[in-house]
């Protein structure tokens, strides 16, 4: 496999949003929200960066809108949703494989086994 | 909230946005609904945010657009790539503007006091700026208006200063027009006309072409065509062209104005033309073809201005090496029949600077003393950020312990105060638009008339931002250069306290610059106060209360020859016998306008023979030395037996007979004037009081009055009635009087006699204001500068005094250790002020009265009053040194 960058943070946590299924911008946003305790909060600009870039490298794609999700105004039945590319599953799969190591490794050093419990 | 949004958007590259603004309005919206972004903090908080977000994501998009349109031109056979994560420095700049937005909300107090300096001083600067932009440097909308010229005309025989406005005869005229360097040229005189037909008659102010103009100013008809050849032609077919002022006001912005006629002056004209909004030429509403023959034109009757366009390839300096052998070529072939030629001069100037040349010193005063106020602002932000580096010094020691560059702390300060300086600048501008409307209400209706205004142009929005990058750089260069010499190391182990000690040398210095430049423009607004004070008390050599002034025009067709004289003499009668009136009379004008002014030559010894000699030219009525209030000094003044055919007489002020009859007996003298190309004589029959005649401020100028029925020909006319009554019911009064002798002809120009004196000292009045308000902020901005500096003085000092307190020292003396130390700094700063305004002492020379540059009682008031700002901005400070309790400053460790 091609030596590749690690992911940025961001940018790994709105794959794994939507590795539970296609969402919508705002959506994406608030479940990286939920899923780092609030840590990691994306303005407008920050998010579409990051989609533009997953998009540019194919690892993420536009999607049909669900049609089980009730549109809560006009605005929203716009919305693009986006989900992953079999080129984009790989790849998270292949980061979190990454970051399992490291974390692994991290587990071996007994001074830091107590910050990941 | 949205509409901000949006603009903000546009800040991204047009490809990004193009491709997600839907979708990042949407969650906009979302995210503006959470609930910890509700309340007014929540809201600040938000707009934080969204901003800091925007910018740093819209300066990485663009870095990165940039990087691919590079790559894509010189990196053949490489994709751009997808993903980018080396640091720009698009990066670095939204870095430092995220980090800078975040301290301002975390130091709102600093960051508003910041701002509001910027805006001010921006503001104030601004406003200067595009109020003499839009009436003294570019005040027109003409296209290339440096290459659009006036030609004026010195005669140094006639000791006369270089004129512009009726300066040439059209047989010059014609001399000039064979020129190469003028790519179109015209020529036109002045003239009041009434334009009757439907209600009532208006007079409208007119200009007479000899050529056509239109393609000089560069502007054509928005209604309707030009003038044609056979139009412009003598005897051609009575045609007009007008403002579109005038379309508006007197025909309701009839388009159908093209196929009717007016009445000019009580012939019928078709109207063929209405020009754009934006023509302005010395206020005149009408234009319409001259008619005359300049051919057979006397030489010497120069009524008209000369107006030209360089052609293209022609400089200005060409244009002018070919006038003056034009100039030279006349001199030669006419100096024999009009002695006046010799050594004379021709001059093309940009119509701007022709026309403003008398404003132009009082505005670039203006501007630099505005400039200096800026400067007094920059000094004591520049004062706030170090004190505030000194507070942040640890911060700024810690992250060049990590590892970060000098030159990256040093771009970091300079954004943070570029950005307030940008913030400031929005401010100002809206201050700035608040004083163009406030303009509007100062400037007076004579000067109105031309139809100036000051507005944003792109120009005056360039000097906004300009001064904002500039002020913002001045600001952040002090604190940023003392960053950059921060030795970590001492830094993080040296006492925060005693860490800031560098700094105070360096603020010292600043308030000094702050209390120099205050001093300047203190001594500068005194000077000019004291000016207008002189000028004040100036006695005009008349009584100008109680007089009301108007003009009124006879149209050449209706009143010929004596009959102007009857109409006046009727009218005169009439005035008087409105119960208030003392007395009436009509003249071809009245002190201080001296506008009239002729040759006329003198038999007799004692005549000077430098140069010509010239007077004004007064034509009056009978009873207009009592109107006036001008006594006679001997001799008679004018009755009712100086006819048309009887001898012709003239009445000379004191300055005339003073110049002119040295040592001779005036009365009976006989002089020959010059008028219209013919010299006519007449017996000197009585000396009238000096007057100031030629404006306020200038010296008596000689003058002839003549009797107005020996001069027919004036048919337009000053009426000057002195009343016991209000002004607006005398009006009314002398309105109706006219109406009963002659219902069509209207009057303007109103104005009492004190107005009168004051618009000629208007421009004075205005900038002795402007100064003051100028001065008085910047010696506000200077107190709170020395306030800052002993504070921090007093606060890094409370260890040294509570030792000095504990040792015995009285408070008294403690208190004078920190007032000798301001008084010490304001000596010195008052010391470089009046250095540098006494350098620049020639320049405020021409625009003194009755006052000279250095004046010791303005000094000395000057530094008094500095003295006394500075020792009250310090008290605080001083006193709360002198209240220190040793024991807390000792355990204060």
């Amino acid at each position: 496999m091609q030596r590749r960058k690690a992911l940025s943070l961001p940018v790994l946590h709105i794959m794994l949003a939507l590795a539970d299924g296609p969402r919508h911008g705002y959506a994406i946003k608030l479940e990286v929200e939920a899923r780092t305790r609030g840590v990691i909060r994306l303005g407008p600009g920050t998010l579409y960066e990051a989609i533009r870039r997953l998009e540019d490298g194919e690892l993420i794609e536009q999607a049909p809108a669900e049609p089980d999700s009730e549109p809560a105004n006009g605005q929203e039945a716009q919305r693009r949703y986006y989900r992953l590319t079999s080129l984009g599953w790989r790849t998270l799969q292949d980061e979190v494989r990454q970051l399992g190591e490291v974390v692994n490794a991290a587990r071996a050093n007994p001074r830091l086994r107590k910050g990941l419990a | 909230m949205i509409l901000f949004y949006r603009a903000l958007l546009l800040l991204y590259p047009r490809a990004f946005r193009r491709r997600y603004q839907g979708e990042l309005r949407a969650v906009f919206l979302s995210i503006r609904r959470e609930s910890r972004y509700s309340g007014g903090v929540g809201r600040l908080r938000f707009l934080r945010d969204i901003v800091a977000d925007t910018c740093a994501t819209a300066g990485r998009q663009r870095g990165r657009q940039g990087r691919a349109a590079f790559d894509r031109l010189f990196v053949t056979g490489r994709p751009a790539l997808p993903a980018a994560t080396k640091r720009t420095e698009m990066d670095t700049f939204a870095q430092d503007v995220r980090y800078a937005l975040r301290y301002f909300t975390r130091r709102p107090g600093f960051a508003a006091v910041a701002v509001l300096s910027f805006a001010l001083a921006i503001g104030g600067n601004t406003a200067i700026y595009g109020i003499l932009d839009g009436f003294v440097f570019n005040p027109f909308p003409y296209p290339q208006p440096d290459r659009f010229v006036a030609i004026g005309v010195t005669f140094p025989r006639l000791s006369s200063d270089t004129t512009y406005i009726e300066a040439l005869s059209p047989p010059e005229y014609l001399e000039i027009r064979s020129s190469r360097s003028f790519g179109q040229i015209g020529a036109f005189d002045l003239g009041n006309r009434n334009v009757s037909g439907g209600d009532v008659p208006e007079r409208v102010f007119t200009a007479l072409l000899l050529d056509d103009l239109f393609p000089v100013v560069g502007m054509t008809p928005a209604l309707g065509r030009g003038f044609t050849a056979e139009e412009l032609a003598p005897g051609g077919p009575p045609a007009a062209i007008i403002s579109h002022r005038l379309w508006q006001s007197r025909f309701g912005g009839d388009p159908a104005i093209l196929s009717r006629a007016i009445r000019i002056g009580g012939s019928s004209t078709s109207v063929v033309g209405v020009m754009p909004q934006g023509l302005v030429l010395l206020g005149t509403d009408l234009w319409i073809p001259w008619g005359g023959d300049a051919v057979g034109f006397p030489m010497n009757r120069r009524q008209f201005n000369v107006i030209a366009r360089l052609a293209p390839g022609a400089t200005l300096a060409l244009a002018n090496a070919e006038l003056a052998a034009i100039a030279d070529r006349i001199d030669q072939s006419h100096r024999a029949e009009f002695a006046e030629y010799e050594g004379w001069k021709l001059v093309a100037t940009p119509w701007a600077a022709a026309l403003f040349q008398d404003a132009r010193p009082a505005a670039y005063l203006l501007l630099g003393a505005v400039g200096l106020v800026l400067l007094v602002a920059c000094a004591n932000l520049a004062n706030l950020f170090l004190a505030r580096s000194t507070t942040r010094h640890r911060e700024l020691a810690v992250r060049l312990a990590l590892g970060a560059g000098r030159w990256r702390i040093a771009r970091h300060l300079l954004t943070e105060s570029l950005l307030l300086a940008l913030a400031g600048a929005c401010g100002g501008l809206l201050l700035a638009y608040l004083a163009f409307m406030g303009a509007g209400a100062l400037i007076p209706q004579q000067v109105q008339v031309l139809g100036m205004q000051a507005s944003f142009s792109g120009r005056v929005l360039a000097w906004s931002v300009g001064l904002a990058l500039a002020s913002g750089l001045l600001v952040a260069l002090l604190p940023a250069v003392q960053a950059t010499r921060t030795d970590p190391h001492d830094s993080l182990k040296a006492d925060a306290r005693a860490g800031g000690g560098r700094g105070g040398r360096l603020r010292q210095a600043l308030v000094v610059a702050e209390i120099a430049l205050s001093v300047v423009l203190l001594l500068g607004a005194g000077l000019l106060m004291r000016s207008m004070v002189n000028i004040q008390r100036v006695d005009p050599g008349y009584e100008p209360d109680g007089v009301i002034t108007m003009r009124l025009t006879l149209p050449g067709e209706k009143y010929k020859g004596e009959a102007v004289s009857a109409f006046f003499d009727a009218l005169l009668e009439r005035i008087e016998a409105i119960p208030g009136v003392r007395s009436a009379s009509a003249a071809s004008q009245f002190p201080p306008m001296g506008a009239f002014e002729t040759q006329f030559s003198v038999q007799g010894p004692g005549t000077p023979t430098d140069t010509l000699p010239t007077a004004l030219i007064t034509v009056a009525t009978p009873r207009h030395f009592e109107t006036l209030g001008t006594p006679l000094q001997s001799g008679r003044g004018f009755d009712a037996s100086d006819r048309l055919n009887a001898p012709p007489v003239a009445v000379v002020n004191q300055a005339f007979a003073a110049r002119y009859f040295r040592g001779v007996e005036p009365l009976g003298q006989r002089i020959e004037i010059e008028a219209g190309g013919r010299r006519r004589p007449a017996t000197v029959v009585g000396i009238v009081r000096d007057s100031r005649n030629a404006g306020a401020t200038q010296p008596v100028r000689p003058e002839i009055h003549v009797p107005a029925r020996q001069t027919p020909a004036w048919n337009q006319l000053f009426l000057l009635v002195r009343s016991d009554a209000a002004p607006a019911s005398v009006l009314s009064s002398v309105r109706q009087a006219i109406v009963s002798l002659d219902p069509e002809q209207p009057v303007y120009m109103i104005q009492t006699l004190r107005e009168a004196i004051a618009l000629s000292s208007f421009q004075q009045r205005v900038s002795a204001t402007l100064l003051g308000i100028f001065a008085l902020v910047a010696l506000v901005l200077a107190a709170i500068g020395i306030y800052g500096v002993m504070s921090y003085a007093v606060s890094a000092r409370t260890q040294e005094i509570g030792v000095r307190l504990a040792l015995g020292a009285q408070r008294g003396t403690v208190l004078w250790l920190v007032i000798r130390q301001v008084l010490v700094l304001a000596a010195i700063g008052v010391t470089i002020g009046v250095a540098i305004l006494i350098g620049a002492g020639r320049t405020l020379e021409q625009m003194l009265y009755g006052v000279r540059p250095v004046d010791p009682l303005t000094i000395v008031a000057v530094s008094g009053l500095l003295a006394g700002v500075a020792l009250l901005a310090a008290w605080v400070p001083a006193s709360k040194a002198s209240r220190i309790d040793p024991i807390d400053a000792l355990r204060y460790e």
